[in-house]
C-alpha cells in the first residue's frame, strides 16, 4: 500500500462517513473563528484607535505638562494657562494651543439633560482649525468669545440643535449658554466615540469651565525649518518645577500604549473564551474519532488483514484528520473574520460607539488558526491512530462490541494529572510567585490539567452515578427508562468523555456563580456592618463628581454626616499604592473601620490611617512618621494616626486637606456618602438629597438598598456576560453528546432493529435515546457543579479579603443548571431519537 | 390491531385453523432491468399448533418471505395475515403491536439486548407492553429451556446455546400466536442446535404453539411437522412429516 492508497483511503473514508466529518469539521471550525474573532478584534481595534489617536495628535511638535514622579491612576496635575504667552515668545513656535477638558453636559431646549451616547459628557478648549489636538470643524465656525460655542456635529445632529440656536450647558461652575457658531467632529468621524462635547475657546473655557487659571496641558506647532531640539531645550530653561516638555512622538507613543492596554485587556478575555471553546471543541473531536475508530475495527483489522502496515493504518488516520483540520481551519478564518464583525457589532448596538474598522488579518492570527484548526484535529486523533495501528488482524473476526472495560493505567495517569492540576492551581493562586502572568498562566495551566485529570477519572464514577441519575428514569418510564440508563453506563469512558465538554462549560458557570455569590455576600456584609451610610452617590461614568455636589449636601441639615471620598497615588518605599482621602469626622460617623488604635475624629494634615496589613508589613503603628513620594512628585512625610482592621476603604486614607494640601489635579470625588440626621424621616431625607443633587445630573443619589440593589445588579451582569461567553462552549458540548449518541445509535443498529421486531414502538425508542441524553447531560452537569464550586471556593479564597472574604453558594443556580442539563439533553437527542426510531427494522436486523 | 378481516376470509386459504399465511404475494426489488421478484405469487397457510420449516437455496425467497410474514417486510402486492388480521391493514404503530403480542422471534444470531439479564430480555415484549406476563407460565418455560440459576446473567455470561434458549423462551414466553424463526440455529454446534430444535418440537407438541421456522439445514428441517421448499420465489414443494433423508431427497429432486 502505498502513500497514494493511503490518500485513496483517508478520501474514500472521509467521503462515506460525510455526516460525522460535517460535524467534526464544525466543531472545529467554532473553535477557530472563535480564537481567529478575538485576534482579528483586537488588532483591528488597536489599528483603529492607534491611528484615530496618531491622526488626534499629529501635528503636535511639543506638549508642555506636568510631571510625574511615577505612573499611577490619578490625572496630572493642570498647569497655569499663563505660561502658554511665554512660550509663544520662544523663537521657532508657531502654534501655542492650550488644551483644557472638563466635565460639560448640554441641555436640550427644553432645559433637559441630554444623555450621551456611552460615553462622558465632555467641555473642551477648541482654537479652530489652527489647532493641532485632530479636532475637525464641521459646520459654521470656531467660538469666539465668551458667547459663542461649537458642539459635536452627532449630538447636535441627535438633538437638532443647529447653527445660530442658543445652546445651554452646564459645568462645575455652573450653568451657561452661548450661540451655537458651528460643529466638531474628531478627525473624520462627527462624534468623538459616544462622548457629548461642548467647545470654547480658550479664555471661556478656563472661566466657564472652573479651572482656576489653568489647563491640562499646552500642545506646540513649530515654524517651518525651527529646531526641535533647540525648541526643546529653550522651552526646558522657562518651565516652572515639576513641569515637563515632551515630543510629538512621545505623545503619540503614550497615547498608543494607553490604547493597548485598554484593548489588550479587552482581546485577552475574548482569547480566554476563545481558548476555553477550542478546549472544548478537543475534547469532543477527540471523542468523535475514538467512537468512529472503534467502530472501523473491522475495517481497519480487515485491511491489515489483506497486508496495510500498522503505519499505514495510522497514517491514513492522520491524514484523514490533516485534510479535516485544514479545510476547518480555512473556514475558520473566515468564520472569524465574521465573528469579530458580529461583536463589534453587538458592542456597538449596545451603544459602545466603536468606529468603523478596517479589518486586519496579521500572519499570527493564521498561525494561531493553524495550531488551534490543525493542532485540535492532530492531537484528538494521535491516541485513536495509534490505537488502530495497534489492531491485530485476527480482530476482523472479534464479535460485536460488549462492555468496555476501564484501564487502570489510564486512571492512574488521570489521577495524577489532576492532583497536579489542583497543585499548580494552588500554587498559582495563593502562593503566586514571580509576575502576575506567570502565576496567571501557572493558575491557569493547573485548571486545565484539573479538567483533564477529572475528565479522564469521572469515567470510575460514570457507571454508578448514571445508574443513580437514572434510577428514577428507570421507574417512571420502564423498558425505555432502564435501556437507557443501561446504554449510557455500558460505556463509562465514553459517558464520561462525551459528558466532559458539559462538564467543562457547567464547571466554570459554577465556578463564577459560587464567585458571584461570595463577592455580593461579601459585599452585603460590608454594606451590614462596615458602612452604617443612608445614601451613596455616584457618578455612572466614571468621570467624577464635582466637590460641589459634596458641598451642598454637607450643607444640608437633614444629614447628619457627608464625606467625599477622592483619590490620588503615592509610592510607600518604592511601592505604589492607592490613597483615599475622605472627611475624618463625618467617616468616622459613617463608617466603622474596625479602628485598632489610634483615633480617626480630628486626623490632621500629614496625618494617615493605615490597615491592619500595610502596618504589619511596614512594622508602624501610631506615631510612627512614612515617607511617601506623591504621584505629582512632591514628598512628604506622614505621621500614623491610627490603625484599622477593614479594607473597604482601601488600605492608607488621608484627609481631603491633606490631599489638596499636595495636589492641584481638578478635585474630583469617586462617590460621596452621606447618614440621615436622627430625626429625619427617610422621606423628609430623600427630598432634600433630591433637591441638593438637582443642578448636578452626572450625580446618581441611591438609598443604602438601592446602592445594594444596582451592585448585586452589576454582579448578576458579570455573571450573566460570563455566562453569554460560555454559551458557545455549551452549545459545543451538546452538540458533542448528540453526535456521540447519533454514533451510539449506529453503532447499536442491531440491537434497535430487535427492539423494534419484538415490539418495542417508536415512541419508546425516542424515548430511550432521549433519556440517554438527558442521563449523560445531567451526568456532565453534575459533575461540572462539584468541580466549579470547588473552583469558585479556590478563586474566592484567593482574592484579597477586602475583595472577598465571605464564601457564599447560590441553590437557585445549581437547580437552573440542572434544568438545562436536562433541557441540553433533550435537544441533543433531537437528532439521533429520530434517526434511532426511524431505522428500518428489517435492514437494521440484517446489519453485521 | 385486531383489524376484523374483511369477510368472507382470505380466499386460498383452505384450513380454517390458519395461523398465518399468504395470498398472491409478490415482492419486487428495484425497477426495470434490475427487477428481481424475490416472491413471486406465492400463496401459502401454516397450521396453528404445527411445526413448519421452510426450505431453499440462498435467494430462493424464503428470508422474505419470513418477513413479509412477521410483518417485518411489506409485499409488493398481495396479502398475508397472522390469525384473522391482514398486516396490510395495520400500520406502524399496530404493526409494532402486533409484533410484541401476537408474534415471537427467534433470530440466527444477536437475539438479546445485552444490557438486559437473561429474564429481562424474556420479558422484554411484555414489559414493553407496560405488562408482567403470565409468571406461572414463564417459569415453566425457563424450567424447559433449563435456564434456572441463569436468569440474572448478562447475555455476553451465557454461552451460545444458552443465548438461543433464552431467545426462544422469550418467543415463547407471550404466548404469542406464532413464532418466526430464521436459521435459529445456523451458529450452533449440531449438539446444541438439536437441543434447541428439539425443545422447539417440544413446545409445538406439548404447548401447542405454532412455529414457522428457515432453515437451510435438512437435519434441523426434520424436526418439523411440515416441510415447505421454496425456490425462485414460489413454492417448489410440500413435504407432511418428513425425515431427514426425505428432505435430502426432495432437495436433490428440485435441483436436477
Amino acid at each position: 500500500m502505498s502513500f497514494r492508497s493511503t490518500a485513496l483511503l483517508a478520501r474514500k473514508s472521509i467521503r462515506a462517513r460525510i455526516g460525522r466529518t460535517i460535524a467534526i469539521a464544525f466543531t472545529v471550525t467554532a473553535g477557530v473563528s472563535f480564537v481567529v474573532g478575538s485576534f482579528v478584534l483586537a488588532d483591528s481595534m488597536r489599528a483603529t484607535f492607534g491611528g484615530l489617536f496618531n491622526e488626534l495628535v499629529s501635528d503636535v511638535d511639543l506638549e508642555v505638562r506636568s510631571a510625574e514622579a511615577f505612573e499611577g491612576d490619578s490625572e496630572r496635575d493642570p498647569i497655569d494657562a499663563s505660561i502658554a504667552d511665554e512660550l509663544a515668545d520662544i523663537e521657532g513656535v508657531a502654534v501655542v494651543e492650550p488644551s483644557l477638558i472638563r466635565f460639560a453636559q448640554i441641555l436640550d431646549e427644553d432645559g433637559e439633560l441630554v444623555a450621551t451616547t456611552g460615553g462622558p459628557a465632555l467641555g473642551y478648549s477648541y482654537i479652530g482649525d489652527a489647532g493641532l489636538q485632530g479636532v475637525t470643524l464641521k459646520d459654521g465656525r470656531a467660538p469666539m468669545g465668551e458667547d459663542e460655542l461649537v458642539v459635536d456635529k452627532a449630538t447636535a445632529d441627535r438633538v437638532g440643535y443647529e447653527v445660530g440656536d442658543i445652546v445651554s450647558y452646564l459645568t462645575d461652575a455652573g450653568t451657561h449658554e452661548g450661540e451655537l457658531v458651528g460643529t466638531i467632529g474628531a478627525v473624520d468621524s462627527d462624534g468623538f466615540l459616544g462622548a457629548s462635547v461642548v467647545a470654547l475657546d480658550i479664555p471661556t473655557a478656563i472661566e466657564k469651565f472652573g479651572s482656576d487659571g489653568k489647563v491640562d496641558a499646552i500642545d506646540i506647532g513649530l515654524a517651518d525649518g525651527a529646531d526641535a531640539v533647540a525648541v526643546q531645550a529653550a522651552i526646558e530653561d522657562i518651565l516652572p518645577e515639576r513641569t515637563e516638555v515632551i515630543t510629538g512622538e512621545q505623545l503619540a507613543e503614550e497615547s498608543q500604549s494607553d490604547v493597548d492596554g485598554f484593548i489588550s485587556v479587552f482581546g485577552t478575555g475574548l482569547l480566554i473564551f476563545a481558548f476555553i471553546t477550542a478546549f472544548i471543541s478537543a475534547f469532543i473531536i477527540n471523542n468523535i474519532f475514538q467512537i468512529t475508530i472503534g467502530q472501523r475495527l473491522r475495517e481497519l483489522a480487515l485491511l491489515r488483514a489483506v497486508g496495510a502496515s500498522g503505519k499505514q493504518v495510522r497514517r491514513m488516520i492522520v491524514s484523514e484528520a490533516f485534510v479535516l483540520g485544514l479545510v476547518a481551519t480555512v473556514l475558520g478564518i473566515f468564520g472569524g473574520i465574521g465573528v469579530s464583525r458580529l461583536i463589534l457589532f453587538l458592542f456597538n448596538q449596545a451603544g459602545a460607539g466603536f468606529p468603523d474598522t478596517e479589518t486586519i488579518l496579521k500572519p499570527r492570527t493564521f498561525i494561531a488558526a493553524a495550531v488551534v484548526g490543525l493542532g485540535v484535529t492532530l492531537l484528538s486523533v494521535f491516541v485513536p491512530a495509534r490505537r488502530a495501528s495497534t489492531i491485530p488482524p485476527v480482530a476482523a473476526m472479534r464479535p460485536e462490541l460488549g462492555f468496555e472495560a476501564l484501564k487502570k493505567k489510564q486512571l492512574i495517569i488521570g489521577a495524577i494529572v489532576t492532583a497536579v492540576g489542583v497543585v499548580m492551581l494552588i500554587i498559582g493562586l495563593f502562593v503566586q510567585p514571580g509576575p502576575a502572568l506567570s502565576w496567571a498562566a501557572l493558575a491557569g495551566i493547573g485548571a486545565l490539567a484539573l479538567f483533564l485529570g477529572v475528565a479522564s477519572v469521572s469515567s470510575t464514577i460514570a457507571a454508578p452515578v448514571t445508574k443513580a441519575i437514572g434510577w428514577p428514569i428507570a421507574k417512571l418510564f420502564k423498558v425505555p427508562g432502564v435501556l437507557a440508563r443501561d446504554n449510557v453506563a455500558r460505556a463509562p469512558r465514553r459517558t464520561s468523555s462525551s459528558a466532559s465538554a458539559l462538564m467543562i462549560g457547567v464547571a466554570l458557570v459554577s465556578a463564577a456563580a459560587v464567585f458571584a455569590s461570595s463577592l455580593r455576600a461579601t459585599f452585603t456584609d460590608i454594606l451590614d456592618n462596615a458602612i452604617t451610610a443612608d445614601y451613596i452617590v455616584t457618578d455612572p461614568n466614571f468621570f467624577g463628581l464635582s466637590p460641589a455636589v459634596a458641598e451642598s449636601l454637607a450643607a444640608l441639615p437633614e444629614l447628619e454626616a457627608v464625606t467625599p471620598v477622592r483619590g490620588i497615588g503615592a509610592q510607600v518605599e518604592g511601592d505604589t499604592k492607592g490613597f483615599g482621602a475622605i472627611n475624618p469626622d463625618a467617616f468616622e460617623i459613617l463608617v466603622n473601620p474596625d479602628l485598632q488604635s489610634g483615633e480617626i475624629a480630628g486626623l490632621g494634615p500629614n496625618e494617615v490611617l493605615i490597615h491592619t496589613d500595610p502596618a504589619g508589613d511596614l512594622d508602624k503603628g501610631v506615631g510612627d512618621t512614612i515617607e511617601v513620594l506623591w504621584q505629582n512628585g512632591i514628598e512628604g512625610t506622614l505621621t500614623v494616626a491610627g490603625v484599622y482592621g477593614d479594607a473597604t476603604f482601601g488600605n492608607w486614607l488621608i484627609s481631603l486637606d491633606t490631599l489638596e494640601s499636595v495636589s492641584d489635579a481638578p478635585a474630583r470625588d469617586f462617590f460621596i456618602i452621606g447618614k440621615l440626621a436622627e430625626g429625619v424621616t427617610a422621606e423628609a431625607g430623600d427630598l432634600a438629597v433630591a433637591a441638593a443633587t438637582a443642578d448636578f445630573p452626572q450625580a446618581d443619589v441611591q438609598t443604602n438598598a438601592e446602592f445594594r440593589k444596582s451592585q448585586e445588579d452589576q454582579i448578576n451582569q458579570l455573571l450573566l456576560t460570563i455566562t453569554i461567553l460560555l454559551m458557545l462552549s455549551i452549545v459545543i458540548a451538546v452538540l458533542g453528546i448528540a453526535i456521540t449518541l447519533a454514533l451510539g445509535v449506529f453503532e447499536r443498529t442491531r440491537e434497535i432493529g430487535l427492539l423494534r421486531a419484538v415490539g418495542m414502538n417508536r415512541r419508546q425508542l425516542r424515548r430511550s435515546v432521549r433519556w440517554e441524553a438527558v442521563i449523560v447531560s445531567t451526568f456532565g452537569a453534575l459533575v461540572g457543579i462539584v468541580l466549579g464550586t470547588f473552583l469558585g471556593i479556590i478563586a474566592s479564597l484567593a482574592v484579597p479579603d477586602d475583595i472577598v472574604s465571605k464564601l457564599a453558594f447560590s441553590p437557585m443556580i445549581i437547580v437552573v443548571v440542572m434544568v438545562f442539563a436536562v433541557l441540553a439533553g433533550l435537544v441533543a437527542a433531537l437528532y439521533p431519537s429520530f434517526k434511532a426510531s426511524n431505522m428500518d427494522v428489517l435492514k437494521a436486523i440484517a446489519t453485521e | 390491531m385486531n383489524t376484523p378481516l374483511p369477510s368472507p376470509a382470505p380466499t386460498g386459504v383452505d384450513s380454517p385453523t390458519a395461523a398465518s399465511g399468504a395470498v398472491d404475494a409478490s415482492k419486487i426489488y428495484g425497477i426495470g432491468d434490475a427487477q428481481v421478484k424475490a416472491l413471486d405469487n406465492v400463496t401459502v397457510s401454516f397450521e396453528a399448533g404445527q411445526f413448519t420449516a421452510i426450505m431453499g437455496p440462498s435467494g430462493s425467497g424464503k428470508s422474505t418471505l419470513l418477513h413479509c410474514l412477521a410483518g417485518l417486510d411489506t409485499l409488493t402486492s398481495g396479502a398475508t395475515f397472522i390469525g384473522g388480521t391482514y398486516l396490510a391493514s395495520l400500520n406502524d404503530k399496530e404493526l409494532t403491536e402486533l409484533r410484541r403480542t401476537d408474534v415471537g422471534f427467534i433470530f440466527q444470531a444477536f437475539n438479546l439486548i445485552p444490557t438486559l439479564t437473561a429474564e429481562e430480555n424474556i420479558k422484554l415484549p411484555m414489559m414493553l407492553g407496560g405488562e408482567t406476563g403470565d409468571a406461572a407460565w414463564i417459569d415453566q418455560v425457563v424450567s424447559a429451556v433449563k435456564l434456572d440459576g441463569r436468569l440474572k446473567h448478562r447475555p455476553s455470561e451465557l454461552s451460545g446455546g444458552q443465548q438461543q434458549r433464552v431467545a426462544v423462551a422469550r418467543a415463547l414466553a407471550s404466548r404469542p400466536k406464532i413464532i418466526f424463526a430464521d436459521e435459529p440455529t445456523g451458529n450452533l454446534d449440531s449438539e446444541t442446535g438439536a437441543e434447541i430444535l428439539d425443545f422447539m418440537r417440544r413446545a409445538v407438541r406439548e404447548f401447542g404453539q405454532t412455529i414457522v421456522m428457515v432453515t437451510h439445514d435438512p437435519g434441523a428441517a426434520s424436526y418439523a411437522d411440515r416441510v415447505v421448499f421454496v425456490g425462485d420465489g414460489k413454492i417448489v414443494g410440500d413435504l407432511p412429516d418428513p425425515t431427514a433423508d426425505q428432505i435430502i431427497d426432495h432437495m436433490k429432486h428440485a435441483d436436477s
